[in-house]
């Protein structure tokens, strides 16, 4: 590989990718029109500067690409990088969208007879294993975690468990369903994340797209 | 559908090397070891296993986590398989080396077995090469010798493009000290700042009185000379800035010798330097999935008092192989059974390698094929095969 090897940003499908493509496109990058097209089954895109390329996977796959250096850029939640803790991944910029909290939820209903205090062991459903089981142990309570992929919020109702560990933004998915939100984990952002490797090998390339995008966000 | 395990499965993160890497292997390490020896360094050789206390070097509890430990049957302590060998040379050198003058150069090559391998290399167990230059007082040049070898010894095996990044890990802890930061807060900033998480450092920050300090560190990473430069811009409390000139005089040793080498400076970099005291750094090759290898300054513990002052660096060779091109195949020749012993003899003196026939064959050519020669021996001459 030699050192003008072009690079590649990983984006997210989904939620926050909405709220990303107004920055991605204020630091100078314009995705080929494939990119907007719901009908295209493309997964890799050209963009007007043929330094670059991206990529739109899952979320949870953002922090994998990058974490093995296929992307040496990315988009990412806190979320994300909390439940992989991948040493190869930095996180430089708070990109400051698709802000949301990650919270633990149970039961309306539950909540009055509830001594948190008391817990040894909770069931809990959720989309993120290991943040929930750093969380519980943290404070002394060993959590069991059932993992679910989406729809967290069904859990409690048909019984598979009481508590759920999920992102809220608004709130009106939990109320919907039943539940209230009882303890905050952490807040959640969208970061640009980079590979460590990719980093201290082209520190001027990198450091050159971290500094458009920080001027794309205080643009904002 | 049969679900027994078949018998050439391994446990996960051990491995069989087969020819050729077996071969490129074991060349590999020892044209590493042949750079050492040529700058003054001796070969040293510990066990395989120890006693644990041994194996994480007096204080330091590093290695404890991630060795393999069982008891020791005759003496009923507990001994570790060693997953580093860098305290087992630092060991010999303040123990069984003690009277020896110094500073004490030493190089040495093993395997090396871990509980857990990391993401990016899952293996278990793998090859460690490294040289440890102990007793040398907190001299720029010392620091400056190590990282100048380590990139010579890769050089001479084929892998350039390196690209070293200097690190500091005592730099965070004086800045924190300096400005009465202490845990648990200071353990997050430890925390954040590894993870070069700007929003975490960020807020953390506001619960301090760091006013922007860490940030600016943190900004500061990149290319060395420029980062130098923003460093020694900072208002950083005394010990640390300190550290932070020490660091511009390795770099410019470096510079000096070696003015091709990219060099990178992060100061905010700690992961993997739990034990470090001084100037650190990792080596990385562009292309080449995560780091080569890396060092950097330490106490030596287990002889006198407070420890020696010591600097070394030290190569994973499972990283290496995957960064290197396999070998062309060595000139194979093969040698019918009728062929006299001493023209055989005669072939490997000129350098080639033998395989010899040992039932009579029809067709030479073709069991030189067949056997993975590329020449055989025939009417006095070697010929290639087709």
């Amino acid at each position: 590989m030699s050192a003008n090897e072009s690079l590649m940003l990983a984006l997210p499908k989904g939620r926050i990718l909405g709220e990303v493509m107004p920055l991605v496109r204020r630091a100078g990058l314009e995705p080929e029109p494939a990119f907007d097209d719901p009908d295209s089954r493309q997964l890799r895109f050209a963009t007007n500067r043929s330094e670059i390329g991206l990529i739109r996977v899952r979320s949870f796959d953002v922090a994998t690409f990058v974490a093995f250096g296929a992307a040496q850029l990315g988009v990412a939640g806190n979320d994300v990088l909390m439940e992989f803790d991948y040493p190869e991944i930095y996180a430089p910029l708070d990109l400051k969208v698709g802000r949301c909290r990650l919270a633990v939820a149970e039961p309306r209903e539950m909540v009055a007879g509830d001594d948190p205090a008391r817990w040894s062991h909770v069931r809990v459903a959720t989309k993120y294993p290991e943040i929930t089981r750093r969380h519980f142990a943290a404070r002394g309570v060993q959590a069991e975690c059932i993992k679910l992929s989406g729809a967290m919020e069904l859990a409690p109702r048909l019984g598979l468990c009481r508590r759920i560990v999920d992102l809220v933004s608004t709130g009106q998915t939990l109320k919907a369903n039943g539940l209230v939100e009882v303890e905050h984990i952490a807040d959640v952002s969208a970061r640009l994340v980079v590979n460590r490797a990719a980093l201290k090998t082209r520190p001027e390339e990198i450091g050159t797209w971290i500094e458009r995008f920080r001027e794309a966000v205080d643009g904002a | 559908m049969n679900d027994a395990p078949s018998k050439a499965l391994l446990p996960a993160g051990l491995s069989d090397l087969l020819p050729p890497q077996a071969q490129h292997e074991a060349e590999t390490v020892e044209a590493l070891l042949a750079s050492c020896r040529a700058h003054g360094y001796e070969r040293v050789k510990p066990p395989l296993v120890e006693f644990e206390e041994g194996l994480a070097g007096g204080e330091a509890t590093f290695d404890v986590g991630r060795s393999f430990r069982m008891m020791d049957p005759v003496s009923q302590r507990m001994m570790g398989v060693r997953a580093d060998m860098t305290m087992q040379i630092a060991r010999i050198a303040t123990t069984r080396l003690a009277k020896a003058p110094r500073p004490v150069r030493l190089c040495y090559a093993g395997e090396v077995l871990r509980v857990q391998g990391t993401q990016l290399s899952p293996e278990r167990q793998f090859c460690q090469v490294g040289a440890e230059l102990i007793g040398a007082a907190q001299a720029a040049a010392g620091d400056a010798e190590v990282v100048l070898l380590a990139a010579e010894a890769l050089n001479a095996i084929g892998i350039t493009e390196l690209s070293i990044d200097l690190t500091l890990p005592t730099l965070v802890p004086a800045v924190a000290d300096g400005l009465g930061i202490a845990d648990p807060v200071a353990g997050r900033l430890r925390a954040a700042l590894d993870r070069k998480d700007a929003a975490a450092v960020a807020a953390i920050e506001d619960e301090t009185k760091a006013r922007g300090l860490f940030r600016a560190l943190l900004a500061a990473a990149g290319p060395a000379d420029r980062a130098l430069a923003a460093i020694a811009k900072l208002k950083l409390p005394k010990p640390a800035a300190e550290e932070a000139k020490r660091l511009a005089e390795v770099v410019e040793l470096i510079v000096a010798a070696r003015p091709d080498l990219r060099l990178t400076v992060d100061p905010v970099e700690n992961r993997g330097f739990e034990y470090h005291t001084g100037v650190t750094f990792t080596i990385f090759a562009q292309g080449v999935r995560g780091e080569l290898g890396g060092g950097g300054r330490y106490l030596a513990l287990g002889g006198a008092e407070g420890g020696e002052p010591a600097t070394g660096f030290t190569l994973f060779t499972n990283v290496l192989l995957r960064a290197l091109a396999t070998p062309e195949a060595a000139r194979r020749v093969f040698v019918p059974l009728e062929v006299a012993r001493a023209e055989a003899a005669r072939l490997r003196a000129e350098g080639w390698i033998t395989v010899a026939g040992l039932m009579p064959a029809k067709d030479a050519a073709a069991e030189a094929r067949r056997l993975g020669c590329g020449h055989v021996y025939r009417d006095g001459q070697v010929k290639t095969v087709g």
